[in-house]
């Protein structure tokens, strides 16, 4: 049996992992290599689920881990990866409101924010063991600078990218705070819903931006309303 | 018995709303049998008003009450009766009369529309003045605003109509706004909707509701400067509508007002004074303006505002006088401001209805372009010229009655208080009088130009007599006229106040009779036996074309001069010239028009501001997805902020 102070040490290091891919999402303009960040922050979740089952013993965390596994480590990317082969665009260069370095600074305050908020909430609440403190204030701090990424950014696949890693976010967050059967069921809910939007998008819209997009769908006839004209 | 007959009135008036919605085809009979619902509910509404009016006691009605606080509740005591009597009677005249109006409409199946909400709009004026508290006469109130707003936007293709429902719409909504606001400060100082005798509220609350409530009250009654809405608005709607919104809605306003005043408030004296101003600027700016109007239903919208001053001054006397310990002349004075309000809903919806009839048969509502109906439209005539002479206040008809009331309570108020006051009631008054000097002038003008003298255009020299049920609603409005002013002693004996220094208009009727046979009979034997044939105002020439005939427009002249301050012009004057010194005329434009005073000076200001703060608000919705995202992001930090702070 692995001694639990060395399984949490192993988490912590994993949680310097998430900010890193986090960082890395934020502030990568190359298309290709986000994706790949994505799938490893997602794989950084299913080891940390793993961890945690080393700690508690939850059999739930074990199927978590599996979903996390086969859905947003292989499933996700490889839809995203094949497509982008296909297009001609590799990067993204097109920002709203932040640009990545001023992101950065913004998710850096983010942080804090949130460890100074949950401190107080967590003391109002009484003692804490501190990791999962840590796991609370990662989770919500990812899924704030998963939002950064959907509004900071004009490329719809770096859109999902943002909204994926939110996701993450949650899921973090589930991990360590929330109780943990309605989570997955929910998260089931939210990764399908990703999946739909992924593939209507993949067909034409991924390499657009937003407003191109709707363009695109009247383009190629696939816009329901539209009346023929001949 | 009463319950029971208001019960079955207000469902007949629920079947004039439903029939002619549920039955959408374009049938007369469909719309008749609305129009008889409604007269029907008219009649049996106006049963139980009589009886409560005559002292069988207030009734109450089980409050439905589906939610606690929120009670929708109705009480009829001698107030409401009086109201509820007012729009029963003129309900019944005016459906009367749109029996056959609606059916010379354009409009197809959209008649229905009129005649359902006509109803609809009668109904909900009914549950304003029966709601026993605030919640109901507020929910009642907007229904009756929604019902009147569809009623004037009737021709809505029309541009000049949709420009006034749209300013109706805003004005009426503001009202309502600040009634909310009032009703709103009245539950914060008692803590409950009931229309209770405030006991122990801070000063400023009843004070602030007051103003609230008044403005509310002033913008829906059109007191001036909150009157611009009437003249686009009364033009615009059909006549029927028109008399409706004249004769009765602006009552509701005037209920409204009183019930607050009398049963929740203890009014003070500056209050009184308030009313007092606003009512002697309405009254005499509305007729001023009358003057000047040559749109015979815009004249006599103006003339409403001129009139609902009236009733307003009658409301600021009461109070100035309750207050200042003067209880018997308060009461003559709140007596003549409610048999005003009764006499003015009586003569100005009769007015409305054969002005509508004018209009029917000439295509216009330009005076200049009528006269000489008299000869075409004798009838109408008749009747059109009762109304006028008794919105005159001329003997003995009602209107004299109501104005003789109050000025009974001025005369024999500005002898017995303190100085101060005493001047400022003499000035209400003096106003007062020059008001009912030119709202007579202004009728003269109107029955002058719209019947006498020569026909100035084809449409009026064509013109024929309107169908006998068009002329039946206003011929019982005007024997009410008459029979109101005959016999105002005895009507307001019935009613159990005894004015002691109040002549008995009977007789002066009599004594004015003997002196008009008189007069004709010293005419008649003592005048030359040569006859001589003239057209009118021709000054005896023998040819006399329509266009050199006395005009309205020359009738008002001397009075234009007068008031020439008031009636400001704006000139225009645009020029282009063929050389830069500007000797060689190119082109040009030139206007002289009326100055719109409180459109471009309150009005447009007040919108222009209001627009660009729109303006600014719209900036926010910029349809990026972006934006949104960044929105919901600021949120949840504030959020995040706000959870930090408050643990």
């Amino acid at each position: 049996m692995i001694e639990s102070a060395f399984v949490a040490g192993l988490v912590r290091v994993l949680f310097v992992c998430i900010i890193i891919t986090a960082v890395y999402i934020i502030s990568a303009r190359n298309l290709l290599s986000i994706v790949s960040v994505y799938a490893v922050q997602s794989l950084t979740l299913v080891v940390i689920a793993l961890l945690l089952y080393l700690l508690e013993g939850a059999p739930v965390l074990i199927a978590i881990a599996a979903i996390t596994f086969a859905s947003k480590v292989l499933i996700i990317p490889y839809f995203i990866a094949t497509i982008q082969e296909k297009i001609r665009i590799k990067r993204d260069i097109q920002f709203h409101f932040l640009s990545p370095t001023s992101s950065l600074f913004v998710s850096m305050g983010l942080m804090l924010l949130v460890y100074i908020v949950l401190e107080r909430v967590m003391a109002a609440t009484g003692d804490r063991d501190n990791l999962f403190f840590f796991g609370a204030v990662l989770g919500i701090s990812l899924m704030l600078m998963g939002m950064m990424v959907t509004f900071s950014r004009k490329r719809a696949l770096t859109k999902i990218l943002g909204f994926l890693s939110m996701e993450n976010g949650v899921l973090l967050f589930g991990l360590f705070v929330t109780e943990l059967p309605f989570i997955i069921e929910f998260l089931i809910v939210i990764d399908l819903i990703i999946l739909v939007l992924l593939t209507t998008i993949l067909t034409v819209g991924l390499d657009s931006t937003l407003e191109d997009y709707h363009k695109r769908l009247h383009r190629f006839h696939l816009w329901e309303d539209e009346v023929e004209v001949r | 018995m009463i319950q029971e007959l208001f019960i079955a009135a207000l469902l007949f008036f629920g079947a004039g709303f439903v029939l002619p919605l549920a039955v959408r085809s374009d049938r007369r009979i469909v719309r008749t049998a609305s129009y008889a619902c409604t007269i029907l509910a008219s009649v049996l509404l106006g049963i139980p008003a009589i009886a409560v009016l005559l002292g069988s006691g207030t009734v109450i009605f089980p409050a439905y009450a589906p939610a606690g606080l929120f009670s929708i509740a109705f009480v009829i005591d001698r107030l409401a009766a009086f109201f509820l009597l007012l729009i029963a009677v003129v309900s019944a005249c005016v459906a009367l009369y749109a029996i056959e109006y609606s059916e010379h409409l354009d409009g197809g199946s959209r008649r229905n529309l009129l005649c359902g909400c006509t109803s609809l709009f009668i109904l909900a004026m009914v549950l304003v003045v029966a709601s026993a508290n605030t919640l109901s006469f507020f929910f009642f109130w907007e229904l009756m605003a929604a019902a009147s707003f569809f009623l004037v936007m009737y021709e809505y293709d029309q541009p000049a109509t949709s420009r006034a429902g749209i300013f109706y719409f805003i004005m009426t909504h503001l009202s309502t706004v600040f009634v909310m606001l009032g009703i709103i400060l009245l539950w914060l100082g008692s803590g409950s909707f009931a229309l209770d005798h405030l006991a122990d509220t801070p000063s400023y609350l009843a004070t602030g509701s007051f103003l609230a409530l008044f403005t509310g009250f002033a913008i829906k009654s059109g007191i001036i400067p909150f009157h611009k809405w009437l003249p686009y608005a009364h033009p615009a709607s059909p006549s029927p509508i028109s008399a409706l919104m004249s004769a009765v809605m602006l009552k509701v306003a005037v209920y409204g007002l009183l019930r607050f005043l009398l049963d929740v408030f203890s009014p003070e004296l500056w209050w009184g004074a308030l009313i007092l101003v606003f009512g002697t600027a309405s009254a005499v700016l509305g007729v001023i303006y009358a003057l000047k109007e040559h749109d015979l239903k815009a004249m006599l919208a103006y003339s409403s505002i001129e009139n609902i001053g009236i009733i307003f001054m009658g409301i600021g006397l009461y109070i100035v006088l309750g207050t200042a310990g003067l209880p018997f002349l308060a009461t003559i004075a709140l007596l003549g401001a409610l048999f005003h309000s009764l006499n003015h809903a009586l003569f100005k919806s009769l007015l409305f209805l054969t002005a509508g009839s004018v209009i029917h048969a000439t295509h216009t509502r330009d005076i200049e372009h009528m006269g000489g109906l008299v000869h075409r439209m004798p009838k109408t005539g008749a009747l059109f010229c009762t109304g006028a002479l008794a919105i005159a206040a001329l003997p003995p008809l009602n209107g004299f009655a109501s104005e003789l009331l109050l000025f009974i309570a001025f005369f024999e108020s500005v002898t017995v208080v303190e100085p101060l006051v005493k001047v400022f009631l003499f000035l209400c008054l003096a106003l007062f009088a020059l008001t009912s000097a030119l709202s007579a002038a202004c009728f003269v003008k109107a029955f002058g130009s719209v019947f006498l003298g020569m026909p100035r255009s084809p449409e009026s020299a064509g013109a024929h007599e309107v169908p006998a049920l068009m002329l039946a609603g206003p011929g019982i409005l005007a024997a009410a006229c008459v029979v109101l002013g005959l016999f105002a002693f005895q009507v307001l004996t019935i009613a159990g106040f005894t004015i002691p220094v109040m002549p008995d208009i009977f007789l002066i009727g009599l004594l004015l009779l003997m002196m008009l046979v008189l007069t004709y009979a010293v005419a008649f034997f003592a005048s030359p036996r040569t006859s001589r044939v003239s057209g009118t105002w021709g000054c005896g020439t023998h040819f006399q074309e329509a266009g050199t005939e006395y005009s309205g427009h020359g009738f008002s002249e001397p009075l234009d001069i007068i008031f020439s301050p008031l009636y400001r012009t704006r000139i225009r004057n645009e020029r282009t010239f063929f050389d830069e010194h500007g000797a060689i005329f190119k082109s040009g434009t030139a206007e002289i028009r009326l100055l719109r005073v409180f459109e471009e000076y309150l009005y447009l200001p007040v919108a222009r501001q209001f627009y660009r703060i729109a303006g600014a608000v719209a900036k926010i919705q910029n349809n990026c997805l972006d934006t949104y995202m960044l929105y919901v992001f600021v949120t949840i930090l504030t959020l995040l902020v706000f959870l930090g702070w408050s643990a």
